[in-house]
Parts: structure tokens; C-alpha cells; sequence
């Protein structure tokens, strides 16, 4: 019985996997395939030829590397904004912050056309030219919800006695952030960093309106696929999946072995 | 946190191997638009944001709608900047003409000059823009090679005296088709709504070349297009939609589609489906029997763009008939340029497209194919929001 | 949070030209009824479909979860970051690829024939006239895997919280693995499923590429609209009168999810 349902849940589990990589893996496939013409779209026939030169499509490759630096500075900005919003809700114990954590989440339910209009309009308002700056604040600004819930939830569940604690026994203020909160936080950090990096690096509308004259991955993708489906787009994908799972496996011994 | 607005442009396709190249050309002005950091300098107009840089010559339009070039022979844009010396900087960031009008409309209400100089966008959205007051009349008396323009697309109904707009290309909206997956050749819009293509079949986002095939097709005279004259169109599209016959309303999408056999026919334009049969043979385009629509993407210059004399040498430039070969030959829509047949006819490597009926459409060809008129802001409105009901669900 | 405040009296307003940006307010109620009136059975459409696909989704993230959880092990770490690798893959090339499985002559509709079961899932309304991309089915598809890493990491933090030997203590006290999973994983786990139903449920609830892909004009979903309502119809106060129905509706659901306990107590990842 035991061991039948052992192989249920692990049949069901595989399925659920199948189900999350189903698109994935005819990604990783077609980035193989030998298309008759600008569209990757029908198998044709196996080739390598796409993968010689995997960078080639330069346009491609530098709104790539423009999404990877943004999603990076958005989430980096987005989660240190956001823990200190979380701090500072955490620390004032005071009557309301339920609402104002409300407020926090409302952000979340707005479809975001809405939000790159009102963005749009903002920065127009006070005469900011659209470009890496507003590019840049606009990110943050969409990322800092989700970051500030998430750190708030792992605060929730830290003792704020620790930290007075380390003080009593002489550490300084921040030496006692540093040394005591902040490993609490760090797997909170963690997941808002990687939350919002994802959101970010994702984004076309908003970047739409506040992006000026800057490509974007998705921005550039959402322009050629009106033209060509280029097997240099699955090409890349494979890529990002393929260090992102050598990153994974690397990283899990070294956590093991903590534990 | 996924969005995406749909594809409404009308493009046009190159080979893979030619996109590379004009990434290349991309390349410097994304190099320059990013190293500026993000706490830089913002005060040089850095995105809409305007500012004069003199000597430069900014460019909004659709993405791949000019060739190209390759190593060892450049594009029109770098064979430009070398001939003029003007700085081109041409930015194919009009993903939708929609979306490109509320990303612009804030700066433009306020009446703050954009940064770019010129933009080509499809006529309807330029005639909103000539009737809005936010664009300059075009330095036409610099531009002597303006005379090239082609008969049918002179004192077009959005610009009537000829002072804002000049043509960038021309194309059709009409009927493609998978002929092993109709069985049949096709001849009309009647066609497409043909119970046994139920759920195969699909329309165009494009209101006014979907609505004005169908208005073609029930005798209407687009060229004023009537809010009453319209309904039996609307109607007609709205039971096709209840009853599943139609699957999709499309931007470029209908493509993939195609290809991929879930549809037989659609509404599409002249030159996606021109190329697309180059590696799909089975595919056709048709104008429908009651006619075609035809439609222009024209170049316009926002108010307050700061660069008329560059603006003039780059129309000038782009209307001899020379250089505007090299573009249609990428291109292959419709070019508003006198003399193109000619030069592609003289070369073997093009002298095919200087035969095709689709890029140049004969005498008794051009009779068939009506531009969809204006209509007013209120009318407008009506026909929007009765379309987007049915299309939208 | 300003620009969200400014929808209120914006969606109360009329514009004063069709272009231009202005609007004058004048208190008009009549957009949340014109809204409504027209727009109401897509808001229906829109948390029916979200909601299919979150239940659908559950389905298959509780289970994995709990594998994850207890029978792990060391690749516990690794599993988990197999749930969220996908999403490292960019939406619209996940749609296309979606389109190719999809499609009138994919593998999926080939699966289906083979197995003969065309007819039953015709019958059932899945498949429409034999065909999958571009109905309701798909779209819910695409919202699942969507949604899946979503569900699955507040369900394993939540059980992460769930003693082993609480289990063993079960298992000594000779209940069934039945017993012990209703009586100690089950409770245990609720918080992390509100938590997964939320950050599932809010997105796909607002999605907009599943619905333009994947379905056809009658799998439209509410951002749809309300991005038509902006850009197309040029309808700022109706789009903004939209917004907050749409904002009210999730918010509504939030509050009942929460049920007065704080968004702090949800094991978020």
C-alpha cells in the first residue's frame, strides 16, 4: 500500500514536472530544428547549424544583456526599498499597519497597463526624459510591493527581542543588524531578489512606455515575432536555462553541506 | 506579471541572415542609449525626451521595414549618414501604432517636442495626428525628388494638400489562403465565410481593412465610410464570430498560423504573404473580387522636431528612385516611388519582383484597391467600440 | 500608490476630447454601470478561468509539494529549483512554444486521436470542433503552468514547518498514512495553500498573454479590455472605473483568504 502510493505520488509529481516543462522542452527542442523560413514554428529536421554561432544575432543578444542588467539593478534596488519599508512596518508596532500592508498589496491586483500609463504621464509631468533612469525607477516601482510583502512575512516570524539581545551584550546597532537580522532575512532576500529579478526581466508593458529608446528582451521580442520566429531566440532560452541549471546544481551540494 | 499588447503593425520579413546585420547597425544607438547609466546625464534627451542634439536626425518607425545590409554592403541607413554626413539615428521601436500614440500623446498634449524628428506611421493614425495640430507641415520645397510620388497615393484623404505626410510604403489587405487546406482556389469574401471553413478562418485587428473588405464586399464605398452603411458589415462580422467561423482577430500573428495549418484563410496583407510563399508554396493572395484595401505607412514630423533640413535631405534621399529600389526590393510592399519598376527590371536578381502584381499592381489592378476614409472623432469612437465587442469578446 | 488613487476620480470622469488627455470630473457613476452592464460577463470569464486553473494547478502542487517535502531528501534544494527554472524562460517565447503543442496538427490533438478520446473531450467541451488552440482549455493550460511555481513554494515552506517526528509519533500511534496526513500534514499546510491560492489567483486573474495566444475572441480575458479601453477606445475613465471593480473583486477575495489574520502570517517563500 505504502509503496504503491509512493509511486502514485511519484508518477503525479513527474506529471506535475511534465506539465511545467512541457513548453520548455519544445523550446530546447526547435532551437535544434532546421526551419524552411523566418518562422520556427514547424519541425523541419535536426540541425546544429543554429548552435555554432549561439550569440550571432546581435540585436538579439545585446537586448538580452540590457534585460539581464536591468533586472538585476530593479531587483537589487526593489528589495533593498523594500526591506526597509518592511523594517520600518515591522519595527512600529503600530495600530493600522494591517492597512497600510493592505496598501501594499493593492499595487499587486492593477493590471499593469494601467500603471505604465500613469508612470508615463508622471514622468512627462515633472519633465523626465524616458530612458535608463526612468526605465529603472519603473522596475523598482512594480517590484517593490512583491519584495516588501515577502520580507515582511519573513520578519513576521523573527523574534525582534534577538536583535536587543546582541545590543545588551555590547554589539553596536548595526553590527547587530548586520551579524543578526540580516542572516534571518538573507533566505527572504533571497526569494525577493529572485521574485523580482523574474518580474523585471519579464516585463513588456510598462517597459513600453518607459523605456524610451532602450530594447528590452521582451521589447525586442515582441517586435521581431511580428516578423520572424528565429531559432537564435530558442538558441539563447537553451542558454539561460542551461547555466541557470549548472548555477542550481552547484549550488546545492554547498547547502547540503551546511545543513 | 506577463503582459502583451497584441501585434497590430503590418510588417515586413527578411532573412535571418540580414536581421543579424542591421543588429549591427542598432547596435551603436543602444550602446549609446545604455551607457548612459542610469543616474547620468538625463538632460540630453535621453528616450521622448527632446532636446536639440543638432546634426543628428532621429527616426521612430516599424521594426525591419528597410533593408538592411550586409557585411560589405551597407543598409540604406549607414549608406545614408555616409552620403549626408548627418548622424542617422533610426530606432524601430513602433511595435504598435496604438501603443506608439499613448506613449507620445502626454508629451505632445503638453506641447513638449519629442525627440524624434520624423516618425512613419500607418495614415489613419497620421490623419488623427494632422487633425490634432501635432505635426509640422514637411520642408517639401527642399525635397525635389517629392515629385516621384506615385499618382495613386497623391492628396491622399488624410492630407489632402500634401503638406504633412509623404508615403514611406504601401501595401493591400486581402485574402490569404492555404490552398491544399481550402481545396479550392478562393475568390471573394464570401469565401471566408464558407461553413466549411468554420473555425479556420481569421480577421485582421486592423478595424479598417477588415471592416472595409467586408464593406467592399457588400458594395459600400469606403472611401466615405458610413457609421449606417457599415452595420450590415458588423453584423455579418459579429454572427461569424458567435458562430465560430471565425477563430482569431490577428495582428501579424495570422503568419504563424498559417504556417503551422491552423488556419485555411484569413484576412492578411500583400507583402507578409508575398514572402511567406516563398517557403509555404501552397499559399496565395488574393484581392477579393468586390476589391481591395489599400493602405499607406507615411513619414510625418512631430510638432516642434528640430532638424527640417536633415529631415529634407533624408525624404530626398529616400524618394530617388534608386535608393528607394534597394528598399523595396526588401521590403516588396508597394513603393510610392515613380521609377522603382524600372530599376529592379534592369537587374536579374530582381527583375521577378518588378513582375509581381502584388508590389506593382496594374491600371485595371489599381481600380480594385480603395483607401478607407476618414472618420470623425465621434464616429470613430462608435465604430471602435462596436468593433472591439465583437473582436474582443 | 499615487497614480492607483488617481484612478478613483478619474473613473468618475468624462474626457473632454477623444485624444486629448483631459478629462472633467463631474461625478459620473454611469461608468461603473456602462462597465458592468458591458464587461461584466469577461470579469466573470476572466476569475472562472483563473480559478479552474489555480484548482487544477493545486491538483498537481500538492503532491509535488509534499514529495519535495518529505521524500526529497538531499535533492530537496534541487527540486525546488527545478519548479521555478522555467520561469527563466521568457513568457512569449513559452507562448509560442504553447502554440506549437497546441496547434491543429501538434503532438497534443495526435496524443488525444491516438488514444481515441477526441470524442469524449469534444463531448466534454474541452476540444471544440475537434480543436484545442485558441478555447477556453487552452488558455486555462497556459494559466496553470503559469501559476504552478506560484502554488508550490508556499505549500513546501509550509510544510517545511511540519515536524518529521510528528509524522513518526503518528506512525507509532499506528494510524494510517491516510490519518496521518489528514490529521497532521493537511492542517499544517493550509496557510501555505492560501498563500499559493493568492499569489496564483491575483496574476492569472490579470493575465493578458494567455488569453491573446492561446485563445480566440472568446477566451478575452478583463486586462484585455482594459488595455483595449486604453489604447484603442480611448476610454481612460471607463478603463480606470474598470481597474477598480477588477482591484475591489481581488481585494474582496484577499480579505476573505486573510479572514482577519495578517498577510504576515502566510508562509510566503
Amino acid at each position: 500500500m505504502n509503496r504503491l502510493g509512493s509511486l502514485a505520488l511519484g508518477v503525479w509529481s513527474a506529471l506535475a514536472y511534465g506539465l511545467l516543462y512541457a513548453p520548455v522542452v519544445v523550446t530546447v527542442l526547435f532551437s535544434f530544428n532546421a526551419p524552411r523560413g523566418r518562422f520556427n514554428l514547424v519541425w523541419q529536421g535536426f540541425t546544429l547549424e543554429n548552435w555554432r554561432h549561439p550569440l550571432r544575432d546581435a540585436a538579439l543578444t545585446e537586448a538580452f544583456f540590457t534585460s539581464l542588467g536591468l533586472a538585476v539593478a530593479a531587483a537589487l534596488l526593489a528589495v533593498l526599498l523594500g526591506g526597509l519599508m518592511a523594517l520600518a512596518l515591522g519595527r512600529a508596532r503600530v495600530r493600522g499597519s494591517r492597512s497600510i500592508e493592505l496598501l501594499l498589496a493593492l499595487p499587486l491586483t492593477n493590471p499593469e497597463i494601467v500603471l505604465a500609463t500613469a508612470l508615463l504621464n508622471l514622468f512627462v509631468g515633472i519633465d523626465l526624459p524616458r530612458g535608463p533612469l526612468t526605465l529603472l525607477l519603473s522596475h523598482s516601482l512594480f517590484c517593490l510591493s512583491y519584495a516588501a510583502l515577502i520580507l515582511k512575512a519573513r520578519l513576521a516570524g523573527f523574534d525582534p527581542t534577538l536583535e536587543l539581545a546582541a545590543q545588551d551584550l555590547g554589539a553596536p546597532p548595526l553590527a547587530a543588524f548586520r551579524r543578526v537580522t540580516l542572516p534571518l532575512l538573507a533566505p527572504g532576500i533571497l526569494a525577493a531578489t529572485l521574485l523580482c529579478f523574474s518580474l523585471s526581466f519579464d516585463d513588456y508593458v510598462v517597459s513600453s512606455f518607459t523605456a524610451g529608446e532602450i530594447v528590452t528582451l521582451p521589447l525586442y521580442l515582441a517586435g521581431a515575432f511580428q516578423r520572424e520566429i528565429s531559432p537564435q531566440i530558442q538558441v539563447l532560452s537553451t542558454l539561460v536555462l542551461l547555466v541557470s541549471a549548472a548555477l542550481l546544481v552547484l549550488a546545492t551540494p554547498s547547502r547540503q553541506s551546511r545543513s | 506579471m506577463s503582459h502583451v499588447s497584441p501585434p497590430y503593425g503590418r510588417r515586413t520579413f527578411l532573412k535571418r541572415l540580414a536581421w543579424g546585420a542591421s543588429g549591427a547597425v542598432l547596435a551603436p544607438a543602444l550602446l549609446q542609449a545604455c551607457g548612459r547609466g542610469p543616474g547620468g546625464n538625463t538632460g540630453d534627451g535621453a528616450g521622448d525626451g527632446g532636446g536639440d542634439r543638432g546634426g543628428e536626425l532621429v527616426i521612430s518607425t516599424f521594426p525591419l521595414y528597410i533593408d538592411p545590409g550586409a557585411p560589405g554592403a551597407p543598409g540604406s541607413v549607414e549608406r545614408f549618414s555616409k552620403d549626408t554626413g548627418i548622424r542617422l539615428r533610426y530606432v524601430e521601436d513602433v511595435n504598435d501604432v496604438r501603443q506608439f500614440f499613448a506613449r507620445i500623446r502626454p508629451q505632445l498634449a503638453a506641447g513638449q517636442p519629442l525627440s524624434q524628428d520624423l516618425v512613419v506611421l500607418t495614415s489613419w493614425m497620421a490623419e488623427r495626428l494632422i487633425r490634432l495640430g501635432w505635426v509640422e507641415p514637411l520642408p517639401l520645397a527642399d525635397v525635389p525628388n517629392a515629385r516621384n510620388l506615385i499618382p495613386s497615393l497623391r492628396n491622399p484623404s488624410w492630407d489632402p494638400q500634401q503638406r504633412y505626410s509623404l508615403p514611406w510604403q504601401s501595401g493591400i489587405a486581402g485574402i490569404a489562403y492555404n490552398i491544399k487546406a481550402t481545396g479550392r482556389e478562393l475568390r471573394g469574401i464570401d469565401d471566408l465565410f464558407d461553413p466549411a471553413l468554420k473555425g479556420r478562418v481569421s480577421a485582421l485587428l486592423e478595424m479598417r481593412d477588415t471592416m472595409g473588405l467586408l464593406m467592399l464586399a457588400d458594395g459600400k464605398d469606403i472611401r466615405r465610410p458610413t457609421w449606417e452603411e457599415a452595420q450590415p458589415s458588423f453584423d455579418r462580422l459579429e454572427k461569424a464570430r458567435r458562430d465560430g467561423q471565425i477563430r482569431r482577430f490577428t495582428g501579424n500573428d495570422y503568419q504563424n498560423d498559417l504556417l503551422a495549418g491552423n488556419l485555411a484563410a484569413c484576412i492578411g496583407w500583400s507583402g507578409d504573404v508575398a514572402q511567406l510563399a516563398l517557403e509555404q508554396p501552397d499559399l496565395r493572395f488574393l484581392v477579393p473580387e468586390s476589391g481591395g484595401v489599400l493602405w499607406a505607412d507615411v513619414m510625418l514630423m512631430p510638432k516642434g522636431a528640430r532638424h527640417r533640413k536633415e529631415v529634407a535631405q533624408w525624404l530626398n534621399w529616400v524618394y530617388d528612385p534608386i535608393e528607394a529600389a534597394r528598399i523595396a526590393a526588401a521590403v516588396q510592399y508597394i513603393s510610392p516611388v515613380e521609377g522603382v519598376r524600372d530599376i529592379l527590371a534592369k537587374d536579374p536578381a530582381t527583375a521577378a519582383l518588378a513582375a509581381s502584381p502584388l508590389m506593382f499592381p496594374d491600371a485595371a489592378e489599381q481600380k480594385r484597391l480603395h483607401i478607407f476614409g476618414p472618420l470623425s472623432d465621434s464616429e470613430e469612437a462608435r465604430w471602435e467600440e462596436r468593433f472591439a465587442r465583437i473582436t474582443e469578446g | 500608490m499615487l497614480p492607483l488613487l488617481a484612478l478613483v476620480p478619474l473613473s468618475l470622469s468624462e474626457p473632454l476630447s477623444r485624444f486629448g488627455l483631459d478629462t472633467v470630473f463631474n461625478g459620473r457613476i454611469a461608468n461603473y454601470l456602462e462597465v458592468l452592464q458591458t464587461y461584466g460577463p469577461i470579469l466573470v470569464r476572466s476569475f472562472g478561468f483563473a480559478a479552474i486553473a489555480t484548482a487544477l494547478g493545486l491538483v498537481l502542487a500538492y503532491p509535488l509539494a509534499f514529495a519535495i517535502r518529505f521524500r526529497g531528501g538531499r535533492w530537496q534544494p534541487l527540486l525546488i529549483g527545478l519548479v521555478v527554472l522555467p520561469s527563466l524562460t521568457s513568457y512569449l517565447v513559452r507562448a509560442i512554444a504553447w502554440t506549437s503543442l497546441l496547434g491543429d496538427n501538434g503532438p497534443v490533438l495526435a496524443l488525444v486521436e491516438a488514444l481515441g478520446l477526441t470524442g469524449v473531450l469534444d463531448g466534454l467541451g474541452v476540444l471544440r470542433d475537434g480543436r484545442l488552440l485558441n478555447t477556453a482549455a487552452a488558455v486555462i493550460l497556459g494559466l496553470t503552468n503559469n501559476l504552478l511555481p506560484f502554488l508550490v513554494l508556499p505549500l513546501v515552506v509550509a510544510m517545511e514547518r511540519i515536524d518529521p517526528r510528528l509524522l513518526e509519533a503518528a506512525n507509532d500511534l499506528h494510524a494510517g498514512p491516510l490519518r496521518s496526513f489528514v490529521q497532521v500534514v493537511w492542517p499544517l499546510s493550509l496557510p501555505g495553500l492560501g498563500a499559493g491560492i493568492l499569489l496564483s489567483l491575483i496574476p492569472a486573474a490579470g493575465d493578458v498573454v494567455n488569453p491573446l495566444f492561446l485563445g480566440g475572441p472568446n477566451e478575452r480575458m478583463i486586462a484585455n479590455t482594459i488595455d483595449n479601453l486604453l489604447l484603442v477606445q480611448l476610454q481612460a475613465p471607463r478603463a480606470a472605473a474598470l481597474t477598480l471593480v477588477l482591484m475591489a473583486l481581488i481585494t474582496l477575495a484577499v480579505l476573505l483568504q486573510l479572514r482577519g489574520r495578517g498577510i504576515e502570517e502566510l508562509p510566503l517563500p
